[in-house]
């Protein structure tokens, strides 16, 4: 999994069947800064996920991907390789917080 | 399994209905030259950092072996979203990488 | 499946329960010539490969999960095979002797 910023939406009407009703997001990975570990520097691809918590527009997330993606709720027969699969609540590293949903 | 160094934690306020109470750690893959570095080298490899499953009890500062994809979910009894997962607390490492 | 060169091992306090008795080997991909590609990975070793042997490791889980004998492990990686060539030991370059 990796953490993520979610960038935006894709609407598409017309789409795979299985994908019918699923809410695609466009994500920013966010990787924690070796030079600068009080802060996420962005990856350099554009993931486009699944939605399955509820996610929305700036909000920190961890994704999962590959065939792993499809073990989520309502996918298993869906063409999908990337999936929502929590919303962040908090990130600690080196015993710094340097990620809170209540103060973004 | 690629070694990796716990660096930090990540909380959740919403997830999937398997993963609701689940562990999640924080981790800096450990390339060549990470390995190779005495302890107290720089705790951030330049490797993308990921977020594992942990049930193991793996904590900051830990050096971990974690498995990356679909087997990453195996040790599940209900279909769980996961690809990757601390598979091991490493101890002791022994590295004499060639010359 | 990867070829790789055995540059040491790890020594796991706590794992899941289906590695406990496994020698797990860190295993460096490299090319044809030797040279270092990409990050070190650990691998089951079956075969008991020599320090800095040569080796292929496969990443084909339903084997890993086969040696094991446990259908619920996430092993993955294992070394499958062991080059042949001479003894690394015959080269006074690199260090003799087995993986501490």
């Amino acid at each position: 999994m990796f953490l993520a910023r979610v960038e935006g939406s894709v609407v598409a009407t017309k789409k795979d069947a299985s994908m019918s009703g699923r809410k695609l997001l466009i994500l920013r990975p966010q990787l924690v800064d070796d030079r600068d570990p009080t802060r996420f520097r962005p990856g350099v691809n554009t993931i486009v996920a699944v939605d399955s918590v509820g996610a929305g527009q700036g909000e920190l997330v961890i994704f999962c991907q590959g065939s792993s993606a499809r073990l989520a709720p309502n996918l298993k027969e869906a063409p999908v390789d990337a999936v929502i699969i929590g919303i962040v609540d908090s990130v600690d590293v080196l015993g710094r917080q340097i990620y809170s949903a209540r103060s973004a | 399994m690629r070694l990796g160094r716990v660096i930090g934690r990540v909380t959740l306020s919403q997830a999937v209905p398997s993963l609701q109470g689940a562990r999640w750690l924080i981790v800096s893959p450990l390339g060549r030259d990470d390995l190779s570095a005495r302890p107290g080298a720089a705790a951030v490899s330049r490797e993308p950092s990921l977020v594992v499953y942990d049930d193991l009890g793996g904590a900051p500062g830990d050096l971990i072996g974690f498995v990356e994809g679909r087997e990453a979910a195996m040790p599940f009894e209900q279909p769980t979203p996961v690809d990757a997962i601390n598979g091991a607390l490493i101890s002791n490492v022994y590295y004499h990488p060639m010359p | 499946m990867m070829l790789a060169r055995t540059e040491g091992s790890v020594i796991s306090t706590r794992k899941h329960p289906s590695f406990e008795g496994w020698r797990l080997a860190i295993c460096q991909p490299i090319g044809a010539a030797g040279q270092p590609e990409g990050t070190p990975v650990v691998a089951l070793d079956p075969l008991g490969a020599g320090l800095h042997q040569r080796v292929v490791v496969s990443t084909d889980g339903l084997a890993a999960r086969q040696a094991v004998k446990d259908p619920r492990s996430p092993a993955r990686m294992m070394i499958v095979a062991i080059v042949d060539e001479p003894s690394p030991a015959a080269d006074p370059a690199r260090p003799r002797g087995e993986i501490a």
